[in-house]
């Protein structure tokens, strides 16, 4: 199977502390693949490296056979629309309405016009399970359909990668169920290539192809669910079986 | 000898700091003035943001044009009746308003209104990632959300001073004429001759470089927001303590350069 | 009720913003609007100080027109007064400059005069100038003058008191007045019983007149004498030998300073001689030689900020330029580039050579080099942000404007172009430098266009320390 991104001996410190200490990872194209780890372990920069938020101090991430630590802003901008994100919170826009927000990439990268946008604005939250909510402002929503608009806008343009930051943080079981069915109907539907950060364990077995495990700015440990519940790296066992007494340091 | 060593460091870091910080705001002005000719120019969000920096000022400005003329016309009262030279309250409180208040009150105002609240805005978009959001979507925070606050603050302050100069000298206008007893025809005549165009324009041109000050340290207050709710917090007070600051000392200047 | 839209509200804001200022505007803008026609008469004063163009004219305090212009006129000030058409002036108006209270503003205020007595009664026509204007009084030079008097007064008055006020005082006075009674008495007699004495006192002034007209005779008889060339004084001043040896003398010094000139004698060789010229020449030529130096030899320091837009980031420069000479310099800089030093790296592992490159971001760029100028243009070569390169820069504009190319970084190893740089600065006020260009094109992931602005000034001190360590020549 082919790999969609590489990241290849990443290495990134803020001020004295190192986060990233050459890491290397392969994502496979059309697959769900779950990147594990302690909470501050570095994973929300990993996914940032991955979009061009943040630029390795030394290292290469090749997206699509492309380099993009070498390139500027606004060939950046190119490679950011094959992505959709989403982020912890959401963050909607909450100045505008669920639909302005949805069809905010659409506006912004297409010339589609004011009916076919609200069409496509229609179809996608359609595809989270949401309808007329529209008009509604972010405020009005609860939190699991706040994370069902932003999922919305994340794939509004068709991505061919989509990345999700603790998706399920902070949701009751019957939403993070729910939500983690949509990541997976979704990858299925659209042929997604989906990188998920989560602690949550019930999720990362139910929606991953594949698992990471992040730990000291490497990943330690990768492999199918299968493989990950059969090993016997003390790290992983601590990490699964949430126990306090392991390799992991709790300060 | 200790104390005064941590004492010059302490001092040195305070001054860098500022310096570095002058620096960044002047970068982020720069980038701005590359995107505001950069099209496409963002109408929907400038008229939101002319619509919350200008119309919805005006009842607060006006408040205080009112008052501030009415307050001019009863102190400059006291002292021209010393001299018997009571008309020419008018025209105080006339050269005052479009010079000085006029423009230094309405952009404090809106600084603490508008100004406020853009960093607030944005401080609170960066905390809870939507600037990060608006990066993946492949569109640049600054041309969405900081060039049409700017547009806004450049164009709406003067505009505010036009109406804050107005109601200024007509509450000077009651206050002499009806409550103090000035000669109403003196008082308007003493205005329209020692007033000119340019007491006006000039303090016009003062209110453009307030509205960007103002709104440029709000949207880079809260642009750079760090550290959850409490920065949200931080930022609006530092963008406005900051704002106010540098429109008085910038104040200074102009009026150095155009009277 | 609908909705306003924003775009609306906005809209409808801006309007009444304009309108307030276009009505404001109207009101102050346009001084004595309507007062456009209407007919010029002047007015000739020794002191205007305070009226101004524009300033009120007045009739029984009625305003009738307004001041046009002042001019200057014979160290007189000609007021020209532009005169409502509808009001009269009769041919004998006097002009007055007046006051509005104590500080008030100044006005003209123009009084009916009295009519002449048989006079035809005639009006002022445009052009014309009105005959009877009144000093000002100049309020200042008044109460001063108003104060001194009044101060000797008081000081008068004040010693006056001290002596008369007393009773001492009274009893001086008293005694006073008897005396000069008594004197007066006394030089009535002393006058009486001298009479005679005056009469023969007279007499002998009058014999003693005639004897001065004698005596002033003789004189008159001996100075005609001197005239002829009698006597001592006459033969000294008419005598012919006497005037041949004064030209004898004067011509032996003539003959002194002729030899002088030749180069005769001690202070001829010093005056004459070449060398000594040569040496003083040559003294002095050294002397302004250095002074040239010092002048010639000036140091810059300047720094630059750009800000590269699809880095969004900055770049700072900060640099010492050294001119010994016009047309030579000699610069060295220090560059802090967010992307760092690049530093090449090469592994092997299992017999495979791997280059990695690597920023380090701590580390500042060096910059020196060397500049000469022809013309409007300069050629500079050296290290160009730690590599070595070439650079030339255009002047254009009175120097105002300058064009720069740079080209550095050749070799770069494989998969890097050479690192080219061009821009153009202009000067925006003194010391205050815009520029923008773009910055290494050739590779994409650097490539960025810029704008920048930067701070110049020529450091005195600099130069003053660096030129009184010795220069060779």
């Amino acid at each position: 199977m082919q790999d969609m991104i590489q990241l290849k001996d990443i290495h990134k410190s803020f001020g004295a502390q190192k986060v990233l200490d050459g890491l290397d990872l392969n994502i496979e194209d059309g697959q769900t693949t779950v990147i594990i780890g302690r909470s501050g372990g570095g994973k929300s920069v990993l996914l940032k490296h991955i979009i061009g938020l943040i630029r390795p101090d030394s290292g290469q991430v090749v997206v699509d056979g492309e380099d993009i630590t070498k390139l500027n802003d606004k060939q950046l901008n190119e490679v950011r629309k094959k992505f959709g994100m989403l982020f912890q919170e959401g963050a909607l826009f909450d100045s505008m309405t669920v639909g302005e927000n949805v069809s905010f990439p659409l506006v912004e990268h297409t010339k589609m016009t004011d009916e076919e946008i609200r069409q496509v604005v229609a179809e996608r939250l359609k595809a989270v399970g949401l309808t007329g909510v529209e008009g509604k402002m972010p405020s009005e929503l609860s939190g699991g359909m706040r994370k069902r608009v932003a999922l919305a806008r994340a794939i509004a343009l068709h991505p061919q990668i989509v990345l999700f930051d603790e998706p399920t943080t902070g949701l009751d079981p019957v939403l993070t169920e729910a939500i983690n069915q949509l990541i997976i109907d979704t990858q299925r539907n659209l042929n997604l290539t989906c990188i998920v950060i989560s602690h949550d364990i019930e999720s990362i077995f139910r929606v991953g192809h594949k698992i990471a495990l992040l730990y000291g700015g490497k990943i330690i440990e990768y492999g199918t669910p299968e493989e990950i519940r059969a090993s016997k790296n003390p790290v992983l066992v601590q990490f699964l079986s949430g126990s306090t007494e392991g390799p992991i340091q709790i300060m | 000898m200790k104390g005064f060593l941590s004492l010059i460091d302490n001092l040195g870091k305070a001054v860098l700091r500022n310096v570095e910080e002058a620096g960044k705001i002047l970068l982020l002005f720069f980038s701005v003035l590359s995107w505001a000719v950069r099209p496409p120019l963002k109408f929907k969000n400038i008229m939101k943001q002319m619509e919350f920096v200008g119309v919805k000022s005006i009842f607060v400005v006006v408040l205080t044009g009112t008052f501030t003329g009415m307050v001019m016309a009863l102190q400059g009262y006291h002292g021209f009746r010393m001299f018997s030279a009571e008309s020419l309250v008018g025209s105080t409180v006339a050269l005052g308003m479009t010079r000085e208040l006029g423009p230094v009150l309405t952009s404090l105002m809106v600084t603490a209104r508008a100004g406020s609240a853009m960093a607030a805005e944005l401080g609170s978009m960066r905390v809870t990632e939507q600037i990060d959001a608006l990066y993946v979507m492949a569109a640049n925070p600054i041309q969405h959300l900081i060039v049409p606050r700017i547009i806004a603050g450049i164009a709406m302050v003067p505009i505010l001073t036009v109406v804050s100069d107005f109601v200024g000298i007509a509450g000077g206008y009651f206050v002499g004429v009806h409550v103090l007893q000035i000669n109403e025809g003196l008082f308007l005549k003493n205005i329209t001759k020692l007033v000119t165009l340019n007491d006006i324009y000039n303090g016009l041109v003062k209110a453009a470089c307030f509205g960007l000050i103002l709104s440029l340290v709000g949207c880079y207050k809260g642009f750079n927001t760090r550290g959850g709710a409490e920065g949200v917090g931080r930022a609006t007070t530092e963008a406005v303590v900051l704002a106010s600051i540098s429109i008085l000392v910038a104040d200074y200047f102009l009026t150095a350069i155009m009277f | 009720m609908p909705a306003i839209s924003t775009e609306a509200k906005v809209g409808l804001f801006v309007l009444i913003g304009l309108v307030v200022l276009a009505y404001m505007s109207f009101r102050v803008g346009q001084p004595g609007f309507g007062l456009k026609r209407g007919y010029d008469v002047s007015a000739v004063f020794d002191n205007v100080s305070g009226l101004e163009k524009g300033s009120a004219v007045q009739m029984a305090g009625v305003e009738i027109g307004q001041v046009e212009s002042i001019e200057l006129k014979d160290g007189k000030a000609v007021v020209k007064l532009r005169i409502r058409p509808d009001v009269r002036l009769d041919r004998n108006v006097r002009a007055a400059i007046r006051t509005h209270g104590v500080l008030g503003d100044k006005y003209l205020e123009v009084m009916p005069g009295s009519l002449i007595p048989g006079e035809k009664s005639a009006y002022l026509k445009e052009g014309e100038t009105i005959q009877y204007t009144e000093r000002q009084a100049d309020i200042d030079r008044l109460l001063s003058q108003v104060t001194l008097i009044a101060d000797d007064i008081k000081n008068v008055t004040s010693s006056l008191s001290n002596t008369l006020g007393t009773p001492e005082g009274e009893e001086s006075i008293r005694k006073i007045l008897y005396n000069v009674r008594d004197f007066s008495e006394n030089l009535n007699r002393v006058v009486a019983r001298n009479d005679e004495n005056f009469t023969e006192m007279v007499t002998n002034l009058k014999s003693a007149s005639k004897e001065m007209e004698r005596t002033f005779a003789a004189l008159s008889q001996i100075t005609d004498e001197v005239n002829q060339g009698k006597g001592t004084v006459g033969t000294l001043l008419k005598d012919k030998s006497v005037a041949d040896n004064l030209n004898k003398t004067l011509a032996a010094l003539n003959d002194i300073s002729k030899k002088i000139n030749e180069g005769r004698g001690t202070i001829g060789r010093l005056v004459n001689d070449e060398e000594t010229v040569d040496n003083l020449n040559e003294s002095l030529s050294g002397i302004s030689r250095y002074i040239n130096k010092a002048e010639q030899f000036r140091t810059f320091l300047s720094y630059r900020g750009e800000y590269l837009f699809d880095r969004s980031d900055a770049k700072n420069y900060l640099e010492l330029r050294i001119q010994p000479k016009q047309d030579k310099f000699y610069l060295l800089g220090l560059v802090s580039d967010p992307k760092g030093r690049r530093q090449t790296i090469e592994t092997t592992s299992n017999g495979v050579t791997t280059t990695t490159t690597e920023y380090n971001q701590d580390k500042l760029l060096f910059s020196a080099q060397i500049g000469k100028r022809f013309k409007d243009l300069v050629l500079r070569g050296g290290l160009f942000e730690n590599y070595g390169g070439l650079g030339m820069d255009y002047y254009m504009l009175n120097d105002k404007l300058r064009l720069t190319f740079e080209a550095f970084d050749f070799g770069r190893g494989s998969n890097r172009q050479t690192h080219v740089k061009g821009y153009g600065e202009y000067r925006l006020i003194k010391h205050v430098y815009l520029s923008a260009g773009w910055d290494d094109p050739f590779n994409t992931s650097t490539s960025s266009p810029f704008v920048g602005f930067s701070i110049k000034f020529e450091d005195e001190d600099l130069k003053y320390l660096l030129t009184t360590s010795p220069i060779p020549r």
